[in-house]
């Protein structure tokens, strides 16, 4: 056989490590936010982007992105949305209780290529979970980038996520941040209307590197937005969502053509994947 | 490492004398058909076989496989190989192994697969019998198989057993063999050489060429829906391929209610929810929709996708998919000869 490494000396990359609630707050009707903690006392080693995959012994095993920046220590946020039996499981524990993780998993952002610039992030919806790796990463350490411009859509003002970190942006200087909403409701007095609404709002400049994360239809109307600008497509990275069922590039769900969203991704260069006829 | 020689009359104790030693799996026959199944006696093993139903990669990549036990104390790998031999694989499900083999430990080493790969001895055998829907002589024709620790080949009066590696040098201790002679080594040069004339299908062109007309053909929509118009996305083509190894993993709870397992299950990329992701309130996003997609998906796994990684297609030519197809339109065969006439 060719592959020498001798199977009892590699460790079983199925194998999750416990995590223990130390925060479980409901963020919107159906999604929860939860901060975990590793109860062998040895915090997960991530960069912002990254995955994990989240399980519950007798219901299964999902993958979702860091929500937190590895700047912030021992410990770590997901947000959960409620969709399935394991999302619906999870979503029912409270602190004390415990869930198990396996990783950090994929491709996240390539921080080198954003220090130093400007860095545009277009959010929407449950998108902005995994770009809040950066986003906080960003703010706390604000000298290593340049200008910092936050788009940010929810369908309805009583979806949005981290109603707490909006407040502190919206008054924050670190960043610049614009909101919007497809339908608004009383209470909403900001932008209406969806994401690339909010391009007229600021003056960009071409040099700016752009993380778009959002549902599968956001990205071609952002990359229309960012073409016009003049931002050349290796400088824009895109976070994409696949079916990562085994988060180690094996079991296939997540292919996109050849890639392995949770190898190669989730974060890829869009001049990378452009070409590829099944990633948009 | 050697070449020997063992007569037809002392071949049932050679096998034999393996079974005393420990679990060995070959081919038997079900029915009209065959499978590998654990060897009970040496005469239920038919090296005659032509294909067996399913590859050999479920004795490494099993069809369900626990990769963790839970309870309320908590949980622990699963994985318990054990040593065993693998008699008989027809050397185009070698190429196939060597492939998983690659698939499983790059990147991200699976002990679950690994640890029973590891663990197996494999003796190939030469093809007595071609199957019906073979094309293994024109697939992939550059690449030789390599996992392999033994190659058995049939020839008058007799077995030669060429050894590849210890694992396969240690098979020679039960049986009764001889150094093989050279006209020995030239005739069974001469019978595997002849089973490759045998195919009754054949791809006209070769793998790069191929490769490129194939993965040129994406977006020709037109010939994808044609291609796919009968597909029952049922999964039968990825089911019996030795090169398919995609899987889903379920929890499933024991009757307690507190114990239970983490299973993985073969899964397949034609069938309909392979890459459809929840989205909630209802709402979903299917990433391959359309069965035209998925049939092109798997199309452009064996033919072009993986061929940089694996040094040649992910086929292998063994023909289960063609025949396991209800349809019959899975013949890799039939659809790569039309594209490339297209």
């Amino acid at each position: 056989m060719n592959h020498q490494c001798h199977w009892t000396e590699v460790e079983n990359i199925f194998m999750p490590r416990e995590a223990a609630i130390v925060r479980s707050e409901m963020a919107t009707p159906t999604e929860t936010h939860f901060t975990l903690r590793m109860v062998d006392g040895q915090p997960i080693e991530y960069e912002p982007g990254q995955i994990v995959e989240l399980s519950l012994f007798g219901y299964g095993e999902i993958p979702i992105g860091f929500a937190s920046s590895p700047t912030r220590k021992n410990t770590f946020d997901l947000v959960v949305r409620s969709v399935g039996r394991v999302s619906g499981a999870v979503c029912k524990l409270g602190k004390g209780e415990s869930v198990y993780v396996r990783g950090p998993l994929g491709h996240g952002f390539d921080l080198a290529k954003l220090r130093g610039h400007d860095v545009l992030i277009v959010a929407g919806g449950i998108g902005l979970c995994p770009t809040r790796s950066l986003i906080q990463y960003i703010l706390d350490r604000r000298d290593e980038f340049k200008r910092f411009v936050l788009f940010y859509g929810a369908r309805e003002p009583v979806l949005q996520l981290f109603t707490d970190d909006l407040d502190k942006w919206r008054r924050d200087n670190d960043v610049e941040f614009y909101e919007t909403v497809d339908r608004g409701d009383p209470s909403w007095t900001g932008n209406v209307g969806v994401i690339t609404t909010l391009f007229p709002k600021v003056e960009l400049s071409p040099e700016t590197r752009a993380v778009i994360c959002g549902p599968p239809i956001f990205y071609r109307f952002v990359i229309r937005e960012l073409d016009l600008i003049g931002i050349p497509r290796d400088n824009v990275f895109v976070d994409l969502e696949r079916r990562m069922k085994c988060g180690v590039g094996k079991c296939g769900h997540c292919q996109i053509n050849d890639k392995y969203v949770c190898v190669d991704g989730p974060v890829f260069s869009f001049a990378d994947v452009q070409g590829l006829e099944e990633a948009f | 490492m050697t070449a020997s020689f063992i007569r037809s009359d002392d071949f049932a104790a050679f096998v034999t004398a393996m079974i005393e030693a420990g679990p060995v799996y070959g081919p038997v026959a079900k029915r009209s058909r065959f499978v590998f199944e654990r060897l009970e006696t040496p005469e239920e093993l038919r090296l005659d076989y032509d294909v067996t139903i399913l590859p050999p990669k479920k004795l490494f990549f099993p069809p369900a496989q626990d990769l963790i036990h839970f309870s309320g104390a908590g949980y622990e790998a699963a994985l318990e190989p054990t040593e065993k031999i693998l008699l008989g694989v027809h050397f185009y499900d070698v190429k196939a192994i060597d492939q998983t083999d690659l698939l499983f430990s790059e990147r991200n080493y699976d002990v679950n697969y690994m640890a029973h790969r590891q663990t197996t001895t494999i003796v190939a055998a030469n093809v007595q019998t071609v199957s019906q829907r073979a094309f293994f002589a024109s697939v992939g024709a550059d690449v030789s198989p390599r996992g392999h620790d033994a190659f058995l080949t049939s020839i008058d009066g007799g077995y030669v057993l060429e050894t590849l590696t210890e694992r396969g040098e240690a098979l020679l201790k039960f049986g009764d063999f001889a150094p093989a002679t050279d006209a020995q080594l030239a005739q069974a040069a001469d019978v595997n050489a002849a089973a490759l004339e045998r195919c009754p299908e054949k791809l006209e062109q070769g793998t790069e060429a191929i490769a490129a007309r194939v993965r040129a053909s994406f977006s020709d929509e037109e010939l994808w829906s044609a291609l796919a118009a009968d597909c029952f996305s049922c999964g039968t083509c990825n089911t019996v391929c030795p090169t398919c190894y995609c899987f889903d993993v379920q929890d499933t709870w024991n009757v307690d209610q507190t114990s239970g397992q983490r299973t993985r299950y073969w899964d397949g990329c034609l069938t309909e929810d392979f890459a459809k992701c929840s989205l909630g309130e209802g709402a979903c996003e299917n990433f391959r929709e359309d069965r035209a997609a998925r049939f092109r998906h798997r199309v452009m796994r064996k033919a072009t996708y993986l061929n940089e990684k694996l040094g040649g297609p992910a086929c292998v030519g063994c023909g289960r998919c063609s025949a396991g197809c209800t349809a019959d339109i899975a013949d890799p065969v039939r659809v790569i000869n039309q594209i490339m006439a297209s």
